[in-house]
């Protein structure tokens, strides 16, 4: 802590002024100085998820897709879209999320709902705004008597793009909720 | 209102006004062979330092006799070395004076990993910088560790040195991200796995591998700071689907919410001796940075300018943070990073173009990172507080997700 008083009170004094440095003295004192980088030695490890992972399979299977071609929900549920930095659900989503809601009602397996982002902005931020679509979409669903157990939220951020292009369309389709049954 | 000081200067445009008071100094490279990576290392590190004016051009003179070649008998100093990678790394420097060739500085390095042989040279440059006295830049020995995407869904945590010329993948294959060093000395990092049905935070030891899991929670988690000594993070979770800050007391994982707004409360870095914290809130309608006391319940903005602050880092009471300030909702749009003093208010311009993002202070506050993007292609870049220095390394196509230093 005394160093980290330290360090902040000369980075006080420097940060807002000038720096006015003062070459310092060398003593010439030479002589054979050999060491070598023990700290630097340790070997670091790498793991492999590829077999841990389990879960999270991307794509539609297009079921109820009929007025959007690039629904990336499956199990028939449809995505719905967001406007760019909201969470929460327009009135031209409204038909999509009737249409999820009564899917919903046909099954009573639990519903993974997932939010996503386009990749403006920092990702925990987006994180947070892919969660907040997804709870958007959540609190509709259980207003409309949707039992809230069944449902389990998840947010991507912007790690799971639908698409890649940089069009206005693009960052359109992956500001999106997606759902799914939760297997 | 508070009074906000905008002091409009670019690192990168610096005026060097300073430059008596740095060390002339010129390299030679004795190596059997030459390996400009290696000489771009040493050059990038001397520079970077700011405590050196380094001649552009590299001498090639025998390691062990005097200085010979007459350019560099007008510098100060030359540094003469050695590198070998035919058995491990090997790396020998001479500091010499110019004036006379006295021998004022010798090491050897050796590492048997030759994929480190940018930690060597960091090494060295920083033993060179300490022996003539300069100011620490320990910084330069530091692993950075970051997140990157790799396909939808899927990433990989990555260790490097500071400059990217060293680099290792730590977790492969699913989605891993958000990774934070556990504590200064760079053993363990945090990081959330995605894999499972609940986000969940694991601390992994990359020299053991050894993996603990600390908490999960329902919708997203992030760990966002450590305590100095490294007995509580701040997070972001949301158990109610609603993301807030906690503070989590890692041996006891018990857990403190710390605030309680029905938008986006993320980001949270602890400020004033960990008695506070500054974070990224939509609570004003757009994401700005805000500072809240972990026993109060008040809250205050602290930054007055730009249309989306959206990532924030602290040190003692300084912050950087990344500022949009142009007012394009999709494509081409500037971020720019800003240095702020808690305590005075004033605020000071780090980058002044382009799209700069993910601000992260060094270990001593002295020095920034960040990501600068361009034409779809991604820098790492430094900005030396001090010596108003600034140094880009290209880092490829692939996008970081997140990074520690």
């Amino acid at each position: 802590m005394i160093y980290k008083k330290i360090v902040s009170g000369m980075f006080v004094a420097l940060i807002f002024a000038g720096c006015s440095q003062v070459a310092p003295e060398v003593p010439l004192n030479g002589g054979s100085n050999v060491g070598d980088s023990d700290a630097l030695s340790s070997q670091t490890v790498t793991i492999d998820e590829d077999n841990i992972n389990a879960n999270g399979v991307n794509g539609g299977n297009g079921l109820n897709s009929v007025n959007n071609p690039y629904n990336s929900s499956s199990d028939g549920f449809n995505s719905l879209y967001f406007d760019f930095g909201a969470y929460s659900i327009s009135s031209n989503m409204q038909s999509v999320l009737a249409h999820d809601i009564q899917r919903a009602k046909q099954t009573s397996a639990k519903i993974k709902i997932e939010g996503n982002c386009d990749e403006f902005g920092t990702d925990e931020y987006n994180y947070a705004l892919g969660l907040k679509r997804a709870k958007a979409v959540k609190d509709a669903m259980v207003s409309e008597g949707i039992n809230p157990s069944r449902i389990v939220i998840f947010s991507y951020g912007e790690s799971n793009p639908v698409c890649n292009n940089m069009s206005d369309e693009c960052y359109q389709r992956n500001r999106r909720v997606d759902l799914k049954l939760a297997r | 209102m508070i009074s906000v000081y905008l002091y409009a200067i670019d690192a990168t445009l610096q005026i060097e006004k300073d430059v008596e008071a740095r060390t002339h100094i010129a390299i030679s490279d004795a190596s059997a062979i030459q390996d400009s990576k290696i000489q771009n290392i040493i050059l990038s590190d001397l520079k970077i330092s700011g405590h050196f004016l380094v001649d552009k051009d590299i001498y090639y003179e025998n390691f062990d006799t005097p200085i010979v070649t007459s350019a560099l008998k007008n510098q100060e100093y030359v540094l003469k070395y050695k590198y070998s990678s035919s058995n491990g790394a090997r790396l020998s420097i001479r500091l010499l004076k110019a004036s006379n060739s006295k021998e004022v500085f010798k090491k050897s390095y050796s590492i048997s990993n030759k994929m480190k042989a940018p930690f060597l040279i960091h090494k060295a440059i920083y033993d060179i910088n300490g022996f003539l006295r300069y100011p620490d830049i320990d910084w330069i020995n530091r692993y950075v560790i970051f997140s990157r995407y790799t396909t939808p869904k899927h990433s990989e945590i990555v260790i490097a040195d500071y400059t990217f010329n060293y680099k290792k993948v730590v977790i492969r294959g699913g989605l891993n991200l958000f990774p934070k060093w556990a504590s200064r000395e760079q053993k363990s990092f945090y990081y959330t796995s995605f894999n499972g049905l609940y986000p969940t935070l694991y601390k992994l030891n990359i020299y053991t591998g050894a993996k603990s899991k600390i908490v999960s929670s329902e919708g997203m988690l992030v760990c966002s700071d450590v305590s100095q000594n490294g007995s509580k993070i701040l997070a972001t979770m949301a158990p109610n689907s609603q993301p807030d800050i906690y503070q989590i007391e890692i041996n006891t994982k018990a857990k403190k919410r710390l605030t309680r707004f029905g938008g986006i409360d993320v980001g949270a870095k602890y400020v004033d001796n960990e008695s506070s914290f500054v974070f990224v809130s939509n609570r004003l309608g757009y994401a700005n940075i805000f500072k809240k006391s972990i026993n109060s319940n008040s809250i205050s903005q602290v930054v007055y300018h730009g249309k989306n602050n959206n990532s924030v880092d602290s040190y003692a009471n300084k912050i950087v943070y990344s500022s949009r300030e142009s007012s394009n909702s999709f494509g081409a749009n500037s971020f720019n990073i800003y240095l702020s003093d808690l305590d005075s208010g004033r605020v000071r311009a780090i980058t002044t173009t382009g799209n700069n993002q993910f601000p992260r202070f060094s270990n001593d506050g002295s020095v920034v990172q960040y990501i600068k993007r361009v034409n779809g292609t991604s820098y790492i870049g430094y900005s030396n507080l001090l010596t108003h220095k600034s140094l880009l390394f290209p880092l490829g196509v692939k996008k970081i997700q997140a990074i520690d230093w």
